[in-house]
């Protein structure tokens, strides 16, 4: 390479780098690494783990903490990695004696004032303090003085609970607030032992985005509320997932526990979300949770209340309604109603059911807009997958269709409904008087709503957290959704329920799961082409664009 | 050693601090030749020559610190005058700038002129209110004079000073939480690199001076490098240099001698000697509280950088603290650490947290409740702050400490036999 730097005199070993990078030793091994990658990520890149805890890679840096203290050859002082950009020829060392007890020092004076209260912390377990002290800490403590008292279980913002105690004043909540939310509500305040974090008056801690404070909080200072003293984090079970709540699709992990969703966290995606969450989309699945689940299948005759029944006389049922439609009106009196939270997969065994099986011929996905994008991730959008249900053809979200058919639901020309996920009725998109036209109200819902609630079948099926599937978000990207709980009543993921329901007008049952549909939607369209769930991993992958 | 006051020269005589009075005694002169006969990089270059070091505390060669700047000049360059004056046992800056503050201005124009510099910040602290007003009045008389503002002295060159108060924080003489506070933030010092000279005030360029190294400035544009260069302790110790005597001396106050003058002379010649005939010398901080002590033993010392630096201890501000036989190290010690305590910013963990541990250490020993362990405990506490921390403090706690509790120590293990203070006098506990 011509423009790249000569060899080093010192360090014969290290290899030539490119133009844009810079070789470096590290504990005598050589790395090649992009300039200005700081000593630390150039570190981690060859195994080498160097303790910190003020540094976060999505934050400006701010070197507070002192943990990652290493030694440069030729510079006197240590210098800390976190602030030190990799430079072509240098030789650091992370573990000599010097480094190793200035982290032991440092680590000391962490916890002088530190409570030690994890039995009780919320945050033991995945504690920084707790790790590198068994790693690098003294074991036990020459600290015989009464500790600094300060502010305990403070409210300091909406669902953020502060310990002022815990606190390593790291500031990688002022600065993500300072950086990300831009809400600037949190600063260090007061001096010396003394410092602590705060807000200011009148000002709570509550942007949209609050609850990334308490991931990034190494300690146990700044808590989720709704998760104190939910679970201990050792028994919580993660599944990588995609949240739900809005079209970004941030990658997330999703934390069981006893078979309940007990938080949400972000997952790193550096394409989608980077380190982040909306506090709506981490507070999501306690709505779900919230509302009574339809448990098992019901069949309504009459006048009469639901009577509960097994899934094939609810299908059979359903099957029969439909076909009576059809052969009285024609297929034109049929409609269908899809909702843009199901998974690709739902939304594709939708199309060949609902369309190409039965022959409805207009389908309407309606749109859940609220608020406005902002210029971080949280969407108006407040659907996962619209871009999914337009790349498997049902069309964009577009209230003029469901305004269309419940006009014609009304008006008597349609007599035949089928709801998928949609709560048409509880949303106001159809008056309770189109009832009295309809023959046929086939509903399939995680939950009891309104319109579940009146359907002649009513069909439950599993909610988010249960089902495997993919979602393709704003951006066009297709993520897979995990799931995490095991369903505690009869329900069925949508695609199998659609499927089943196919079978009983002559097409054949053929998908086993999920990741069979989605094979058979990467065989048939061009936009997911080349995709599989291998391809996808754990960050998925963008669409092919038209 | 000669004695002609240079820095304090129209101290003491009437209304010295007025301009009338200054440009009587010839003031204005040096910056006139200097606008008249050098180029900004002669007189930069002049200033180096001189072997000018500067007198905040870490004694860097200031013409050196100038050529730090970057080359090219697309942004504004600043300069900061350093007027926080806070280290314990220093108040040199005070009067320099309540006697003589147009000798500090002349020093100013004389800089900026010779980094290329046309807005220049006085960032005073904020307990000088006197100080804050006597300047004041100066800056405006120099406008008025035509020494500040556009085309001083027909010069083609422009100046503009500005004025800005402190809020009361230690931390903001450490010159990058004296920039963030500038820049109303709170005082906290910065990560280096990069150092002010590239990226300093807003961004930009910056120079931060101490007062008294600025008023030396002025000297050696009125008479010249070979001249500046000639006094003191050559070639590294040169010009003269306030020293601010405190403590156990019948003269406390500032003496102005040339760089290198023995501190048994300061002491006793200017001072007036110890305070009490029947209590000897027991100890000397010979560069404001931050620097290590010297014992009695080692205080046959020359004043200047580098003898200071052999004999153990540092210059620092020349604020002298004598400590004579009636003092307790322990006590001494425990009022040092309190204070640093109080004023640690609380940015960075080793001194947030070691700080306040070294007070509680010393409050136990005093209180006769420590053991032998203690005085280990102060040390190895002391040296894990010393050298990382983001700024000096972490060094201004741990000297001292490592110090006292070093030359000393038999006098800190006296208080844990004893179970208390062996030299009594007024408890702090």
């Amino acid at each position: 390479m011509p423009d790249s730097k000569p060899i080093d005199p010192i360090h014969p070993e290290l290899p030539t780098p490119g133009s844009d990078e810079v070789s470096l030793l590290i504990d005598g091994r050589p790395i090649v690494v992009k300039k200005g990658t700081n000593v630390l990520e150039a570190a981690a890149r060859l195994g080498v783990q160097v303790p910190y805890y003020c540094y976060h890679p999505g934050l400006s840096v701010a070197g507070n903490c002192r943990m990652c203290l290493i030694e440069i050859e030729k510079v006197p002082k240590l210098q800390i990695g976190c602030a030190t950009p990799s430079t072509q020829g240098m030789s650091v060392k992370t573990n000599t004696e010097r480094v190793l007890e200035s982290r032991q020092g440092i680590m000391e004076f962490l916890l002088i004032n530190h409570p030690l209260d994890c039995p009780i912390c919320d945050q033991a377990g995945e504690c920084g303090l707790q790790q590198y002290s068994a790693e690098h800490g003294r074991g036990f403590s020459r600290f015989e003085e009464e500790k600094e008292h300060d502010a305990k279980r403070e409210a300091i913002g909406r669902d953020v609970t502060f310990d002022a105690e815990r606190c390593i004043k790291c500031t990688r909540c002022v600065r993500f607030c300072d950086e990300i939310s831009q809400s600037h509500e949190l600063g260090l305040f007061e001096r010396s032992d003394h410092s602590i974090i705060g807000t200011f008056p009148g000002r709570p801690l509550d942007n949209p985005y609050s609850g990334n404070t308490v991931d990034i909080c190494p300690v146990g200072a700044l808590t989720w509320t709704p998760f104190r003293f939910k679970a201990r984090v050792w028994f919580l079970k993660n599944t990588p997932s995609v949240c739900a709540a809005c079209a970004r699709g941030c990658n997330i992990e999703v934390a069981v526990y006893k078979n309940r969703i007990q938080r949400l966290t972000p997952r790193e995606n550096m394409e989608v979300n980077r380190y982040w969450m909306c506090d709506a989309g981490r507070s999501s699945y306690e709505e779900i949770a919230a509302r009574p689940r339809l448990d098992r299948p019901r069949v309504r005759t009459g006048g009469e209340a639901p009577c509960a029944a097994s899934w094939d006389d609810a299908l059979e049922g359903a099957a029969e309604l439909l076909k009576g439609i059809v052969s009285r009106h024609g297929t034109k009196a049929t409609a269908a109603i899809v909702s843009a939270r199901l998974t690709t997969e739902d939304l594709y065994v939708a199309r060949r059911t609902l369309v190409d099986a039965i022959g409805i011929p207009r389908i309407a996905v309606p749109p859940h807009e609220e608020g406005e994008d902002d210029d971080l991730l949280i969407r108006r959008d407040k659907t996962p997958n619209a871009r999914g249900a337009e790349l498997i053809g049902l069309g964009r979200p577009d209230a003029g269709r469901i305004k269309e058919i419940a006009g014609d639901v009304l008006a008597g020309r349609v007599r035949g409904l089928v709801v998928i996920g949609e709560d048409p009725l509880g949303d106001g998109l159809l008056a309770d008087s189109a009832l009295d036209s309809l023959e046929a109200l086939i509903v399939v819902d995680r939950s009891v709503t309104r319109t579940v609630e009146v359907a002649h079948v009513a069909l439950p099926s599993r909610a988010w957290g249960e089902v495997e599937g993919t979602y393709v978000n704003c951006e066009g990207r297709v993520q897979r959704t995990r799931a995490a709980l095991r369903p505690e009543n009869e329900s069925e993921p949508v695609w199998r329920v659609l499927s089943d329901l196919g079978r009983r007008f002559g097409r054949p049952s053929e998908y086993a799961s999920a990741a069979h549909v989605f094979d058979e939607i990467v065989e048939g369209q061009p936009a997911f082409e080349g995709l599989s769930h291998k391809v996808l991993g754990r960050l998925g992958a963008p669409v092919k664009v038209e | 050693m000669a004695s002609e006051p240079l820095l304090l020269k129209n101290v003491g005589i009437a209304d010295s601090w007025t301009i009338d009075s200054y440009l009587k005694s010839g003031g204005y002169e040096g910056l006139k030749r200097v606008l008249r006969e050098f180029e900004p990089e002669a007189f930069a270059t002049e200033v180096k020559n001189a072997g000018l070091r500067g007198r905040g505390g870490a004694g860097f060669p200031t013409g050196v610190k100038w050529g730090f700047l970057p080359k090219n000049k697309d942004k504004p360059r600043y300069l900061c005058v350093n007027a926080d004056e806070s280290e314990p046992g220093t108040f040199k800056d005070r009067l320099l700038i309540e006697e003589n503050p147009h000798l500090v201005l002349e020093g100013i124009i004389a800089s900026c002129f010779a980094i290329e510099c046309h807005t220049a910040f006085f960032y005073i602290r904020g307990e000088f209110h006197k100080g804050y007003r006597i300047f004041k009045r100066a800056v405006e008389e120099a406008y008025e004079k035509g020494l500040l503002g556009k085309n001083i002295q027909k010069s083609g060159f422009d100046l503009d000073v500005i004025l800005y108060r402190g809020a009361g924080a230690y931390i903001c003489g450490e010159e990058t939480a004296l920039l963030e506070s500038l820049e109303g933030k709170r005082g906290l010092p910065r990560l280096k690199p990069p150092f002010p000279a590239l990226v300093g005030l807003y961004g930009c360029p910056t120079i931060i001076n101490n007062v008294e190294t600025l008023a030396n400035v002025t000297l050696i544009a009125e008479r010249g490098a070979e001249w500046y260069a000639s006094l003191g302790r050559p070639p590294k110790n040169t010009g003269p240099k306030l020293y601010c005597v405190s403590g156990h001396v019948k003269k406390p106050g500032v003496y102005e001698a040339e760089l290198g003058i023995p501190l048994m002379e300061l002491i006793n010649e200017r001072a007036g000697g110890m305070l009490h005939a029947d209590r000897p010398l027991k100890a000397v901080v010979p560069g404001g509280s931050s620097m290590k002590i010297l014992p009695a033993s080692k205080c046959d010392v020359l004043m200047d950088f580098d003898s200071l630096m052999e004999a153990g201890s540092m210059l620092g501000s020349a604020g002298v603290m004598v400590m004579d036989s009636g003092t307790c190290m322990v006590q001494a010690l425990l009022n040092l650490a309190r204070f640093y305590a109080h004023e640690s910013c609380g940015q960075c963990t080793p001194c947030r947290e070691g700080t306040g541990w070294l007070v509680k250490i010393l409050e136990r020993l005093e209180s006769g409740n420590g053991a032998e362990s203690d005085v280990d405990l102060l040390s190895d506490v002391a040296r894990k702050v010393e050298g990382h921390t983001i700024c000096p403090f972490g060094e201004a706690i741990a000297w001292p400490v490592q110090s006292y509790a070093a030359v000393f120590r038999d006098e800190y293990l006296e208080h844990v036999k004893r179970r208390g203070c062996p030299v009594g006098g007024p408890s702090l506990v």
